[in-house]
């Protein structure tokens, strides 16, 4: 598979590193020397200088012969219009990646596939989207729904209360014989790898353990890793950046009392406008008196999504101290992910690396259903539906010659999530949820192929 | 900074040529009813027409170039032209023959006030009553042009809000030129008066008054051409009912309407002013009904009231229609509202505050910023636990601008000096206090009928003449919004910058 990427930026390059471990053939076009002799050095790409909007340096890159033609750069409009000229050049699918939601909206009736773009992303839409479902599952510190929740990833930092720390997953197991959740991904505190666990690797202290979950089976997990999932009703949000206002009225509609604090006082009042349920403060939110004015202690969760990480990492250890369980912050710079979670911050969103990933699992429409990257783990958890022809389908699990660094964590069959464990035999129609290292993605997909 | 005056007398002119052109309408009422004055009145329609056309002539070759100055001076020494050139019918018949008197009666008509100082009205030429309520209709004319065109565009007390025409937060434009807005309302307006003239014929009134008394509700006005106003139909509840409902209608937003016509009568329905314009009548009516029914007694009054269709209904009715022609600043008369109990007369000293809808033709405060000041007023309380929050007073679910509360409360705050001092200058003249207050209020209101001993069922032929001058400038200064008249009294007006 032919990939350009237009933009090397950090979603360009996130995705351009993702496409890579597939040996897809990949060119990236910039315009900036310094980040295409990055990318150039560290991937496995072919890069082009020049602008995407330009012919010359589009049939440089072969687009005629593309399959699939990707404007990631952080212009709207050159997305826009690199995509039409891809098109028009020979280019078999295009996606653009757009800032106005607008335009996702009323994809048919503006006529994008007319004018040839096949796909939009919008990294916006999908971080506020991705900040209301962690405040839906807000004792974990990630979670993703497969089938519209019939299977649930939930991410959790082990306590010490927890029940099973320092128990091998196979006498947890036994603990708990009605097993509605099972681990797939373990990453040891302060560790930089992650451990796709097996049955006697035990639970720590300070573990960030992945579970996949059935529908019921995520308040079972809080109860045993002795955390409650709290209602949240009150929340904060600092920023009015479009992630801001989008979280701010979807969160609003749904009824949670929302506090929006919005650093310029004309975009504050235009907000204002937009929107009458959400109380809007002109402030930038680093003034902590102020915070405490407009009672932060009482607020259950704490969103800070200003354009700045620096700031947002700030704010939520402010909104921390001042016994906010849950904080969600804006994180541009992939260096500080680690470290703002170690820090406590419970909740890291990267809009780029949510473009990446969502363009990704385009790529893979057709055998890959759904996928999601573990934030700050390289692992992937991937759904896949089970064909005929597929190596995997009527077998049992644990007769399967499975990639050692992957794991099945459930399957979905007709719309509901079981847990598979090795006895469990696979058929077809099935929708199977698995846990893998990038190193053995090619691996698990071709037992599915 | 040089006055464009050629453009403003050229203006004024071509107003004279208007004026005259009416004033032959009513010289060809009273040729068909015969009533002896016809060769005046053409003689009053033709002076002012020559008038109108020598100012013309003289300022033909002047600059097509207006200002928001010269826009201010037109609109005021507009009214004052029409009402001393609208005074010749009065003067040249004899019905009125002081100048002050007829003068005061010609501005009460133009600002749609219909106070009167006339004793005996049905006394009055035909030709000369239809020309007293063509005044109003005429005034009633300039306030929908003034409201959609010239008020937004100097800014005054928040009117960008509800005029159609005005850039901001309210963009519900009908049409992009002004001139074609000014005519659809128009057309409007002349509909609604030509429906309600046919449905009082039907209801049995005569032709003459039915006209008469159509061209005074659709301008709010209230001169009547019976001595005791619409009261002279209390046995004919039909005939009220219709003047009810056409004050109610004369009392909306005709912008309003336009959509309505056009189909789009669900977005007129939910506007905010409407709605609350609504409510204020419902409420009121129903509290006045229920102290008079049982506080009070209609008969005890100089009014003959012979509740045809029961006691409770007429109750009902009287409280509505006075409900009604005080809040919409009509001023028609079908009872003694002075005369109820002390607490109706405090109340409806004050719905003369209130006034129609923004965009109608009836004068006042206006329902709209009673709205704003009222939901601003609340909103303080919140700004004072979150005082670094944005929140802003809401009008038809869009947020408005700070500067514009501040222009409505400027405008409120004049409103009431203007009432106070209106008051203090009445007394200065002999006036005692319930009955100054009553005339300032009632005047700056352009409602009417006021208190005391201006009440409704006398006149204003008693205000000694110096004091029917002053009640002429409240008039004035309440129709044209304060700002367009007071302005010219500030210095920095004249100023060259």
């Amino acid at each position: 598979m032919k990939i350009i990427i237009a933009g090397a930026g950090e979603v360009g390059f996130h995705l351009a590193k993702l496409l890579s471990y597939e040996s897809q053939e990949i060119t990236l076009i910039d315009v900036d020397k310094d980040s295409l002799a990055y990318a150039d050095t560290h991937l496995d790409i072919k890069v082009i200088r020049g602008d995407s909007t330009s012919r010359a340096i589009l049939k440089d890159a072969q687009v005629e012969n593309s399959d699939l033609f990707i404007a990631v750069t952080s212009s709207e409009t050159t997305n826009i219009t690199a995509c039409v000229l891809a098109k028009q050049l020979g280019s078999d699918k295009t996606i653009a990646r757009i800032t106005n939601t607008e335009f996702i909206r009323h994809k048919e009736e503006l006529g994008f596939t007319k004018f040839g773009i096949d796909e939009l992303i919008s990294p916006e839409s999908l971080a506020a989207s991705e900040i209301e479902l962690s405040l839906k599952q807000s004792s974990f510190t990630d979670a993703y729904e497969f089938e519209e929740g019939a299977l649930k990833m939930a991410r959790i930092v082990l306590s010490r209360s927890a029940l099973f720390v320092g128990k091998t997953v196979k006498e947890a197991a036994k603990i708990f014989p009605e097993i509605h959740f099972v681990p797939i991904a373990i990453q040891r505190f302060g560790a930089q790898y992650t451990i796709i666990p097996r049955g006697d690797t035990k639970f720590q202290k300070g573990d960030t353990v992945v579970f996949i979950t059935t529908e019921n089976g995520g308040e079972e997990l809080c109860r045993l890793t002795g955390k409650a999932n709290r209602d949240i009703k009150n929340v904060m949000v600092l920023g009015g950046s479009k992630i801001g206002f989008k979280t701010a009225r979807d969160l609003a509609e749904k009824g949670f009392n929302v506090k929006l604090f919005v650093e310029n006082k004309e975009r504050a009042f235009d907000i204002a406008d937009d929107l009458p349920k959400v109380l809007v403060i002109h402030s930038d939110g680093r003034n902590v008196q102020l915070l405490d004015e407009e009672n932060i202690s009482d607020m259950d969760a704490f969103i800070a999504v200003g354009e700045n990480s620096e700031t947002n990492i700030m704010s939520c250890l402010v909104a921390k101290s001042k016994d906010v369980k849950k904080t969600v912050a804006l994180v541009e710079n992939m260096d500080y992910f680690e470290l703002s979670q170690s820090v406590g911050i419970e909740t890291l969103i990267n809009k780029k690396l949510l473009a990446a990933n969502n363009i990704f699992r385009y790529i893979r429409k057709g055998e890959v259903v759904a996928m999601t990257k573990l934030n700050n783990m390289n692992a992937e958890l991937l759904e896949f539906e089970v064909k005929a022809s597929s190596e995997i389908c009527n077998k049992y699990i644990k007769k399967l010659d499975f990639p050692r660094s992957a794991i099945i964590g459930g399957v979905i069959r007709d719309g509901i999530g079981q847990i598979a464990l090795g006895d469990f035999k696979i058929r077809e129609g099935d929708r199977v949820v698995v846990c893998s290292l990038l190193q053995s993605i090619k691996g698990v997909e071709k037992l599915f192929r | 900074m040089k006055l464009n005056y050629k453009i403003i007398f050229y203006f004024l002119g071509s107003l004279l040529l208007f004026n005259g052109a009416f004033m032959l309408l009513s010289t060809l009422i009273s040729f068909l009813y015969k009533d002896g004055v016809t060769g005046q009145l053409s003689l009053a329609g033709i002076t002012t027409l020559f008038l109108g056309v020598i100012v013309m002539f003289f300022t033909k070759n002047h600059i097509k170039e207006m200002n928001k100055r010269e826009g201010y001076i037109v609109v005021t020494f507009g009214w004052i032209i029409m009402s001393l050139s609208g005074s010749l019918p009065y003067i040249f018949t004899d019905s009125i023959p002081n100048f002050t008197n007829a003068f005061f009666e010609t501005m009460s008509g133009y600002t749609t006030t219909g106070a009167s100082i006339l004793n005996d009205i049905e006394a009055v030429p035909k030709g000369v009553l239809f020309w007293r309520s063509l005044t109003h209709w005429i005034g009633g004319m300039g306030i929908i042009v003034l409201a959609i065109a010239i008020l937004p565009l100097l800014g005054i007390g928040g009117m960008q809000l509800f005029a159609a025409e005005a850039p901001g937060p309210s963009a519900d434009k009908l049409h992009p030129r002004i001139t074609d807005t000014a005519k659809r309302l128009w057309l409007i307006y002349f509909g609604y008066t030509a429906a309600e003239t046919l449905f009082l014929s039907l209801a049995g009134m005569s032709f003459f008054d039915a006209i008469n008394h159509a061209l005074c509700t659709l301008s709010t006005g209230g001169f009547s051409t019976k001595n005791a106003s619409v009261a002279y139909w209390n046995d004919q509840p039909i005939i009220q009912y219709i003047i009810i409902l056409f004050m109610f209608l004369a009392g909306t937003n005709f912008v309003l309407s336009y959509f309505a016509f056009k189909g789009k009568i669900q977005k007129a329905l939910r506007d905010e002013e409407l709605r609350l314009y609504f409510k204020f009548i419902l409420i009121f009516t129903i509290i006045a009904s229920v102290i008079i029914y049982f506080k009070a007694d209609l008969t005890e009054s100089s009014i003959n009231h012979p509740m045809v269709w029961g006691k409770a209904e007429s109750v009902f009715r009287h409280a509505l229609f006075q409900i009604i022609s005080v809040i919409t600043t009509t001023g028609f008369v079908s009872a003694d509202y002075t005369l109820w109990t002390p607490f109706l007369m405090v109340f409806f000293f004050g719905i003369m505050f209130l006034g129609g809808s923004a965009g109608s033709t009836s004068g006042g405060v206006k329902v709209v910023r009673h709205l704003i000041l009222i939901k601003n007023g609340f909103l303080e309380f919140k700004r004072a636990l979150h005082p670094n929050a944005i929140i802003p007073v809401r009008y038809n679910k869009k947020a408005i601008e700070g500067g514009i509360v501040f222009n409505i409360l400027g405008f409120f705050i004049l409103y009431m000096l203007s009432f106070i001092i209106g008051a203090l200058v009445f007394s200065m003249f002999g006036i005692d206090y319930k009955s100054a207050i009553g005339l300032a209020a009632s005047t700056l209101g352009n409602v009417g009928p006021a208190l005391g001993d201006f009440g409704p069922v006398n006149n204003y032929a008693a205000i000694p003449l110096l004091g029917q001058w002053w009640a002429s400038f409240l008039m004035l200064i309440g129709r044209l919004e304060l700002f367009t008249v007071l302005i010219l009294l500030t210095p920095f007006f004249w100023r060259n910058r």
